[in-house]
């Protein structure tokens, strides 16, 4: 008999397929039906091969206030998601599997890891990416202390410690530095740039947030 | 042509200056080599051994590759047939029953074979129906196994009989003369074990033929031109002859793990040979961890012997590490006894080769394991000799060697014992250590807690380079454009290239633009050994003052007056003899239609090489549980002359944090029964976050006089060794082993009683 190719410390399915096999999934195509769409599809995007899993559906986020439709496999990440069929790359895949923060967008307000979620469950919320926080010149004063203190040296992690600073401030304008720095706990940063963030937070919590 | 100096008076080089790139990188606006996305883009995966050692016995492809999506596949293999291969026929020409069954994989993780197909999705499916059957091989996945085993034959690749190959011996004086003559002899064993780079943006790329005879790679490397060049070297030996272009604008961390395209890097770029598309490849986290490098473990038993009054006489070790499957271990007879000069010396080393991925060169190679060692050693004999450590490192500094300070007065040699006391001193200072010093065991305590403080020495080079080329362009509408193919790995060289340009040019940094991270602007070296801004700020220099006469030959006709005459100040350009004096954009616009260009290439006298930098940390540790908490950490580092002084603290807290993480948290595990990593990830593979970090003092020790050192390195070398001694200082017992866990506290506790 064959071996099966994946290491032992992989089961014998992925963590995709075990989502695409839950209720979880099954509900969310249930709900929308497979193959139905919801709002415009881009069909430019569309797959044109489906896989082994059900079938491609159109999935519309709302990104940084602009709704975007693609056609995705039901076990995408919202991560993927956005990376891959929507080019919105502010959020990074670093561990993929919610340790490390770096894809950290806001959620209706809350930040989340978007590598743990599928894309589907995200619809119809109101995704804040990093992105958003540099438009039209204009750049939030969140990114700008990082910039300021030097709160960053590779940057791979820093997209996503924005996002979580920024959700605390949002949440709580006269959070302290010990509370900005409990809402940095699940992100790392491979470089240590902590201290600068230190400085970066400390800055903003004089300012008020 | 005058020499060129750097400015006496220095407006912009030395002050704090943000990172220019720093808006686009924290909102998400920077694209990585991971972030692109192409037209028609299509992704790979590979699959790789699930075994430590094992041989492919069939490989079937054929379910795999009639699956949804699915445009081309190719194996590791057929990158390396060399039979029949022929110009015009590659290698992956050749079915796989001759290329790859009965190929050896040597690790969990070896790379097997990559799949292309339309959607990751896609292709994670396919390589789930690749029909492969392995022939499991012996394998030795631990260091001491290896040592009872020195005489079974060897399971890594290599003709060598055994897993324990010798790392070399090397004895000075008279060490058993001093050993009998010894009044205090310690003997300890200590060791760091195995850690992996983590880089986060994990090791891939993008991989783009334009034409058959040209590739495009986005790929994320430390050596933009070095990377082109090996991949345009891999595709020549397979008759295809193509020039290859890397681009790397923004990358993910590297800290000397990507110097190349890697296996990666050709199997991306022959499936988009075989697809006809684009195609990107990046590591999963998993695959980070097993198979682009890491740190060698370094494991030594020392003797040092010495005088009552602190002098050491003898330095003694039998040291071994494991490069994995590499042959060359961090673990290294010339770097002990580290930073100290002693009469007595008897070192031998061995290399244990062992079933996991492959070491690399990572921030600092050797120093780090070297430091441990060393330190530890000196601490415990402090302690024995009932000494203050800083006494007797004091004590025991090289010294400033007569010689050079005849003939190379700004070098190392011959000022570093006066670098070392001076940064002791800082650091004595800004720890307080005077105060807060207490013999091993007997300080204060707060219930269980136990208060330590503990310091360590450091060096490492960081010396300036030849073939860096750097372009200044000033355009008639004042606008200036700095080119260099060189790459930013987190450090902040565009930044550099753009202080040193504007100090000279009379501007401001984030007034320029900096363009790095192509290969085809022109030659740059590899980013390792800390030698990117040596190598490159004296580069830029001498461009910029080229491309600053070259303006001034150019417009002081239209001036009226001699380009001799002319003068920069902040913001203006003035002539002497008119006492006339122009804005900068005034006196380009002279220009009219043209431009002007100034080239530079690296040059002797402007940088330099050797640094000092010294640690002092200080910790409580809870005698119950074993848990250990920083509270402050203390580094005096010294990099020459500061070009961004920001970016400079920057590093020097990073390299303390990393230093933290390799004491506090990380180690490769590899499972003696399986053969596999078992924590390839970063729930059970531990960083430090935030929390964690202890306050963290960076002194910068300015020395403009030595000129342009290298800063990437030397920070993270001493931490671990002086976080070490800082618990044997409140303990009054040493935990020999990093990571410093609790268990293992615990552990050095019940050893004592």
């Amino acid at each position: 008999m064959p071996e099966s190719p994946h290491p032992p410390h992989k089961p014998g399915i992925s963590r995709r397929e075990f989502l695409s096999g839950t209720g979880l999934t099954a509900a969310a195509t249930a709900l929308i039906g497979p193959g139905e769409t919801l709002g415009q599809a881009d069909k430019a995007k569309a797959i044109a091969t489906p896989g082994f899993g059900p079938k491609p559906v159109a999935c519309e986020l709302t990104v940084n206030g602009t709704r975007i439709t693609v056609q995705i496999e039901p076990r995408v990440t919202l991560l993927d998601c956005l990376r891959h069929y929507m080019d919105v790359t502010g959020p990074k895949r670093v561990c993929d599997r919610g340790t490390c923060g770096a894809c950290t967008v806001l959620l209706n307000g809350k930040p989340i890891y978007a590598c743990t979620m599928l894309a589907l469950e995200a619809q119809g919320k109101n995704i804040e990416t990093p992105e958003s926080l540099y438009q039209d010149g204009q750049l939030h004063r969140v990114p700008a202390a990082f910039a300021q203190y030097d709160a960053q040296q590779c940057g791979f992690c820093t997209p996503g410690f924005v996002m979580a600073m920024k959700g605390c401030f949002d949440r709580n304008p006269k959070a302290t530095p010990a509370e900005v720095e409990r809402c940095l706990a699940g992100n790392i940063c491979r470089c240590g740039t902590y201290q600068q963030m230190r400085h970066a937070l400390r800055s903003l919590c004089q300012k008020g947030g | 042509m005058a020499e060129i100096k750097w400015p006496a008076k220095r407006r912009v080089i030395g002050t704090r200056v943000p990172r220019l790139d720093g808006p686009d990188k924290a909102t998400g606006r920077a694209r990585y080599s991971q972030d692109i996305n192409r037209p028609g883009m299509l992704h790979a995966v590979i699959l790789r051994s699930p075994y430590a050692h094992c041989r492919i016995k069939s490989l079937d492809l054929s379910e795999a590759e009639k699956a949804p999506g699915v445009r081309a596949i190719v194996t590791v293999g057929q990158l390396n047939y060399t039979g029949g291969r022929k110009e015009g026929k590659p290698g992956w020409a050749f079915p796989v029953n001759k290329t790859d069954v009965g190929r050896e994989l040597f690790y969990h993780g070896d790379e097997i074979l990559a799949i292309a197909a339309d959607t990751e999705e896609h292709a994670r499916d396919a390589l789930r129906l690749v029909k492969i059957e392995y022939e499991q091989l012996p394998f030795i996945v631990k260091e001491s196994t290896a040592l009872q085993k020195r005489n079974a034959p060897s399971t890594v690749p290599g003709k060598d009989a055994s897993n324990v190959i010798p790392g070399g011996n090397r004895t000075q004086g008279d060490p058993d003369a001093a050993k009998k003559a010894a009044e205090v002899l310690v003997t300890g064993t200590y060791g760091v074990p195995v850690i992996t780079h983590c880089c986060l943006e994990t090791h891939g790329l993008v991989a783009e033929w334009e034409n058959p005879k040209s590739l495009v790679i986005w790929c994320t490397t430390q050596a933009v031109p070095g990377t082109a060049g090996q991949l345009q070297g891999f595709l020549a030996g397979h008759g295809i002859t193509a020039s290859v272009r890397c681009i790397t604008h923004y990358m993910g961390g590297g800290f000397g793990s990507k110097f190349g395209p890697d296996i990666q890097g050709q199997l991306a770029a022959v499936l988009a040979w075989l697809a006809k598309a684009p195609v990107k490849l990046f590591l999963d986290r998993d695959e980070e961890h097993l198979a682009a490098g890491n740190r060698p473990s370094a494991t030594a038993t020392v003797t040092i012997a010495g005088n009552r009054d602190g002098t050491i006489t003898l330095f003694e070790a039998t040291s071994h590490g494991t490069p994995g499957i590499g042959r060359s271990a961090g673990v290294n007879i010339g770097i002990l006894p580290y930073v100290y000069e002693v009469a007595n010396v008897r070192i031998s080393t061995e290399i244990v080769r062992l079933n996991h991925g492959a070491a690399r060169a990572m921030r600092a190679p050797a120093h780090p394991q070297n430091c441990f060692i060393t330190e530890s050693a000196v601490d415990d004999f402090a302690n024995a000799a009932g000494l203050d450590p800083m006494e007797v490192r004091l004590k025991n500094l090289p010294p400033n060697d007569p010689n050079a300070i005849k003939t190379q007065p700004t070098s190392f040699l011959a000022l570093r014992q006066t670098i070392y006391a001076t940064e002791i001193g800082i650091a004595a200072e800004l720890s307080q250590w005077k105060k807060k010093w207490h013999p091993p065991g007997k300080g204060p305590t707060k219930g269980p807690w136990k208060h330590g403080i503990g310091m360590a020495l450091h060096t490492w080079g960081g010396a300036g380079r030849a073939d860096n080329d750097v372009f200044v362009t000033i355009h008639s509408d004042g606008s200036v454009l700095v080119q260099c193919s060189t790459q930013d790995l987190g450090t902040g060289e565009r930044t550099v290239l753009a202080i040193v340009v504007a100090e000279v040019l009379g501007l401001e940094p984030k007034e320029l633009t900096v363009i790095i991270g192509e290969s085809q602007i022109g030659r740059s070296t590899g980013s390792g050994g800390s030698t990117t801004t040596p190598g490159t700020a004296p580069a830029a220099l001498v461009a910029a003052i080229n491309a600053r006469d070259e303006l001034f030959r150019k417009i002081a006709p239209k001036l009226g007056t001699q380009p001799e005459s002319l003068a920069i100040e902040a913001g203006k350009i003035t002539d002497k003899a008119s006492g006339k004096s122009y804005t900068w954009r005034q006196a380009c616009a002279r220009l009219g239609m043209e431009s002007v260009r100034g080239q530079g290439n690296w040059q002797p006298g402007l940088s330099n090489l050797g640094v000092g930098g010294v640690q002092v940390a200080e910790v409580w540790v809870d005698t119950e549980t074993g848990v250990v908490r920083l509270e402050r950490i203390v580094a005096v580092q010294d990099c020459g002359m500061v070009v961004n002084k920001l970016g400079c603290e920057s590093q020097v807290a990073g390299g303390v944090i990393m230093g933290i993480n390799l004491a506090m948290f990380e180690e490769m595990i590899v499972d003696e029964q399986t053969g596999r990593m078992v924590n390839p990830d970063f729930e059970f593979y531990k960083l430090g976050g935030i929390l964690d970090m202890p306050e963290i003092i960076v002194h910068m020790h300015d020395m403009p006089e030595r000129g342009v050192i290298g800063i990437g390195e030397p920070p993270t070398i001493s931490t671990a060794a002086a976080i070490g001694n800082a618990i044997c200082n409140a303990l009054g017992v040493r935990v020999p082993r990093t990571p410093f866990s609790p268990d293992r506290v615990l552990a050095a506790l019940q050893s004592k009683t």
